[in-house]
């Protein structure tokens, strides 16, 4: 199972207004754990208000460059990003996850390739990743990136991406394309379109001898880029796809009233047990057994709080508790006590419940 | 162009999801039961592999008995990998269950699971010897591979990644299970050949499953299927039924 390890912010550095680089060391022993492929996440999580948010950012240094670096982008009214971009300060501690993902292809040294990145707006990080290390690591491979943004200034790592193809004169090609901003040339003006794709093939981009393409940007745009390499001849195992942050909401939940004095008549005591220890808590019958865990500082696993992945599941030894929603455990589940504890609110005075089993 | 399409039109439309966190709940969850499913399957398949070991003729077959049981235990852990992503504790799934577990071989028990794992319903039968062994692998691995095609286009990237390296290592198994029957009929075993072609037979059919027609359409706008129980079955039954007649042997 994975687990959460400490991260410092080294370094934050503004690449463009609205979107923060941060530079991380694993501290307290989680060197080990955050050996990447280029191309990785991490998901982190950090506690607003008394509510847990997890979220996932894409590392975008190279495996050579020697750090370890995400880029976060602000999104409108996501708390996490805001925070990332406001509040988090040089020698904060995060929290996070070994390094996920498969968004890369097998880096061989021998290798002549030709590779094809799409990026949109804040997705260029994981591909910003990949194409350092592939140019470092495969001197014969060569690497075009199409990047569309909205304009000018809200291109991240603009001047790294020009300092790169200084670097390896000739093996890297940036075909920007912006959505307002009008460019020299027509067709580098609106959205990457499957249309806008074809018109690429036919003079920019040499789409025959293409061995692998990767695409992370939002979603109409992926379907779009799929659409038209499919068209030219690329099968599902040369494209390689990373969907980013547009489907996670992050939206803090809004609290009610701090807890109903009327529910203190309506108390249980729960005895609950997780990693072989046991503790008992008195909470209020309209908390779940999942939140109480929560709130007392038990690691108790959850993922989706929506009554579907399972996560969550305990078994009821004693008492009883009601699920308000089960998508996930089938009714033999059910019969034999299991609950996921995200949904499950205490019914008894008293009740008994265990992770472990 | 819409630029905040929803995930729903997105799936429907043919896009790919790629990690935990931009997985919706319910597609979490047939996800979920999709890669339990392989895992409980390979896990459950190699321990049965691994009791009928010893009974190899030769010392190539039991290498080649030993090698199915290394590589399924090998493809569970690919998948296994993936689950754990989405929280699934890997340590204690490998060990919390008796893998090698059977009902009687005359238990009547359809396309249904077991309470305790999510193992296709064929593999909760026992093998009976070598030659058993080699039909119920030759059968199932036909049945795997259609499946895997199937798995290797859908919607969760790293998943259909998994099944497309684990595809061509389990049609191998195949491949050993077809060999060594033409050993077996030449040295005259077809009687017993064919009783386990009768036995295994329906069994594997019964694991394709039925066609829900609700169930399927909701997976198939995931992205999680294409085909149906059905179709895929009838793809099965054409091929392996043209590969027990090179052997001699017939479909039921």
């Amino acid at each position: 199972m994975a687990r959460f390890h400490d991260l410092k912010v080294t370094d934050i550095h503004k690449t463009i207004r609205d979107a923060v680089v941060l530079t991380l060391e694993p501290v307290n022993g989680a060197a080990e754990h955050f050996e990447f492929t280029a191309g990785q996440y991490l998901t982190f999580r950090h506690d607003f208000d008394g509510e847990e948010l997890r979220r996932s950012y894409s590392i975008c240094a190279g495996k050579d460059d020697g750090v370890l670096q995400v880029g976060i982008k602000r999104v409108e009214g996501g708390a996490f990003s805001s925070w990332a971009n406001s509040d988090l300060q040089v020698g904060d501690v995060m929290q996070a996850m070994p390094p996920m993902g498969s968004f890369h292809t097998q880096i061989d040294a021998n290798a002549e390739r030709q590779y094809l990145g799409f990026a949109g707006g804040s997705g260029i990080t994981p591909v910003l990743s990949i194409l350092r290390t592939t140019l470092a690591r495969e001197p014969k491979s060569r690497f075009t990136l199409v990047y569309a943004n909205k304009g000018i200034n809200t291109i991240m790592f603009r001047e790294e991406l020009e300092d790169l193809k200084n670097l390896y004169m000739g093996r890297l090609n940036v075909i920007h394309i912006l959505e307002a901003d009008a460019q020299e040339i027509d067709l580098f003006t609106g959205l990457v379109t499957q249309d806008k794709c074809a018109q690429l093939f036919q003079h920019w981009i040499d789409i025959e001898n293409v061995d692998t393409a990767f695409i992370c940007g939002p979603e109409p745009m992926m379907l779009g880029i799929a659409a038209a390499l499919r068209e030219h001849g690329l099968d599902d195992s040369q494209i390689k796809f990373e969907l980013f942050a547009s489907a996670q909401p992050g939206r803090i939940r809004r609290k009610t009233g701090a807890a109903d004095a009327a529910t203190q008549a309506n108390q249980t005591k729960a005895q609950i047990t997780l990693d072989g220890s046991t503790q008992t808590i008195t909470l209020p019958k309209d908390q779940s057994i999942l939140e109480a865990a929560l709130d007392n500082a038990m690691d108790a696993p959850f993922a989706c709080k929506a009554g579907v992945c399972s996560t969550c599941r305990c078994r009821v030894l004693e008492g009883e508790v009601e699920m308000v929603a089960n998508h996930a455990l089938e009714d033999y589940e059910v019969e034999k006590g299991y609950v996921l504890s995200c949904q499950a609110y205490p019914v008894t005075d008293r009740v008994v419940v265990d992770y472990d089993q | 162009m819409a630029e905040d399409m929803t995930l729903d039109s997105y799936l429907a439309a043919g896009g790919v999801l790629t990690n935990p966190t931009n997985v919706p709940p319910r597609y979490r969850a047939e996800l979920m039961k999709l890669m339990a499913t392989f895992v409980d399957s390979e896990l459950a398949g190699a321990a049965g592999f691994a009791d009928i070991i010893n009974q190899g003729p030769g010392i190539k077959e039991r290498i080649a008995a030993a090698r199915i049981v290394l590589e399924k235990t090998d493809n569970a852990d690919r998948v296994l990998t993936i689950m754990g992503e989405f929280g699934a504790d890997t340590q204690r799934y490998a060990t919390h269950h008796p893998w090698t577990a059977r009902l009687d071989r005359n238990a009547d028990i359809g396309a249904t699971r077991s309470e305790h794992d999510m193992r296709l319903a064929v593999f909760n039968y026992p093998i009976t010897g070598w030659a058993d062994a080699v039909i119920m692998n030759l059968l199932m691995s036909g049945a795997v591979a259609e499946q895997l095609a199937e798995f290797s286009t859908i919607s969760y990237q790293p998943l259909a990644e998994a099944f497309r390296t684990i595809a061509p290592i389990e049609a191998h198994h195949g491949e050993l299970a077809v060999e060594e029957a033409a050993k077996l009929a030449e040295e005259g075993e077809t009687a017993q050949l064919q009783a386990s072609v009768d036995y295994w037979w329906p069994r594997v059919a019964a694991s394709f499953g039925s066609s829900r027609t609700e169930k399927h359409e909701a997976l198939r706008k995931l992205g999680l299927r294409r085909l149906t129980g059905p179709e895929l079955k009838s793809r099965w039954q054409a091929n392996a039924t043209a590969t027990l007649d090179q052997l001699g042997l017939a479909a039921p």
